[in-house]
């Protein structure tokens, strides 16, 4: 199988259908990375063929002197950021959190053990998604990279442009945060 | 038996270490119940972490995708010229400071020419530059003095100040310089550095 980097360089020199086949790698993860980070699924999707576009258009000047995910999750990175801080104020209402969405009452209503279940599994991901979500940006970038995306901390310094060991203090920080939001649930065994 | 700070256990934990330290830890690790059960929560909150599962992006995102990169495809082919080069937007401001430079070094020679391009004669010279001990001015066509608003002021008399030996010939041959028909361009001149040593002698002399 083509590396990204190879599969890079003959988009370089116009192969279209190496083009399709980053796309076809690299869509989903790219996708999924920019909903956590944003919450919203159409705003992450748009911003992700952005990413796809400006690759592409950047495909002439592409120097292969970094590993093709740290240039894309780089460019994402940067345009989640961004929409983060034009979006500073609102409250945008993130997927799947509709009124009966994790409530007590839904559960009361239905009390069959698979939709309990299913509903006590959606709650613990409403509460890893919020904890996830209420941390500061570049630690939620971090956190997302390195344990969602599998991208290793030396390629995350490059995404975020900080040094490795920042990247380690900023996961560290992350994970104690979280460690204290999601606490009830570690103690309480839900796992 | 020294405990690791919890910043290192989660290294640990996450394989964040460089392999001699990693090796450090888990021999403590291996020994310490303490930190062992730190490097167990760690290890606990990210199998917590794993519930959040991903999503798949809409069926429509590829053909979106690709209709976006058709489109950009599709775009009628821009002509490059150098001038839309990145460079090309340094160039104007780069220019701009050059032309600021020269103009004012213009100006600041101006400024200072006038006294400078006076070519002194033996008349001209005070006293204590004028060739001495029968030191004749070398041969050649007399410089012509180049009238100045300076010249037409009354020059300030200059009061006999005592002057040394060596600074007298400083002072010689500074004048003998000053009069030789090559060397007429005092200003290009001054910039050699036994001249303006000798300038110097001479300010140091009157002070």
């Amino acid at each position: 199988m083509e590396t990204d980097l190879e599969l890079m360089l003959r988009v370089t020199r116009g192969d279209e259908g190496s083009f399709e086949e980053l796309l076809r790698r690299h869509g989903a993860p790219l996708t999924n990375y920019l909903r956590r980070m944003l919450r919203e699924s159409a705003l992450a999707e748009d911003l992700a063929q952005e990413v796809f576009l400006r690759v592409y258009q950047a495909r002439e000047r592409y120097r292969p002197d970094a590993r093709f995910t740290t240039w894309l999750y780089r460019i994402a990175t940067n345009l989640a950021l961004n929409a983060i801080r034009d979006r500073k104020g609102e409250v945008p209402q993130a997927e799947g959190e509709s009124a009966e969405d994790g409530s007590g009452a839904a559960r009361l209503v239905d009390s069959r053990p698979n939709v309990e279940q299913q509903l006590m599994q959606s709650d613990r991901e409403r509460l890893i998604r919020q904890a996830i979500e209420e941390l500061p940006e570049r630690q939620r970038a971090a956190v997302i990279l390195h344990k969602y995306q599998d991208v290793d901390y030396q390629q995350i310094a490059k995404v975020l442009g900080v040094s490795e060991s920042a990247v380690k203090s900023l996961l560290f920080r992350a994970y104690e945060s979280l460690r204290t939001r999601l606490e009830p649930l570690l103690v309480g065994g839900q796992l | 038996m020294k405990c690791f700070e919890r910043e290192q256990l989660f290294a640990y934990g996450h394989r964040l270490l460089a392999a001699r330290e990693e090796e450090q830890v888990r021999a403590h690790v291996a020994e310490c119940a303490a930190c062992r059960a730190v490097v167990k929560e760690y290890g606990k909150l990210d199998t917590l972490l794993d519930g959040w599962r991903p999503a798949e992006p809409s069926p429509w995102f590829d053909a979106r995708v690709r209709a976006a990169i058709a489109a950009e495809s599709a775009k009628p082919y821009r002509f490059r010229s150098p001038f839309s080069l990145g460079w090309v937007r340094w160039l104007a401001p780069a220019l701009g400071v050059v032309l600021v430079l020269t103009a004012a070094l213009a100006v600041w020679r101006s400024r200072r020419s006038p006294e400078r391009l006076v070519t002194p004669t033996v008349a001209s010279l005070p006293a204590s530059r004028a060739p001495q001990n029968g030191v004749a001015p070398a041969p050649g066509p007399a410089p012509v003095p180049v009238p100045t608003p300076q010249m037409a002021r009354p020059q300030p008399v200059e009061t006999p100040r005592p002057v040394t030996a060596a600074a007298k010939a400083g002072e010689d041959e500074l004048g003998l310089y000053e009069n030789l028909t090559v060397l007429e361009d005092y200003d290009l001149l001054a910039n050699f550095d036994v001249l303006s040593e000798l300038s110097r002698g001479e300010k140091k002399v009157g002070n």
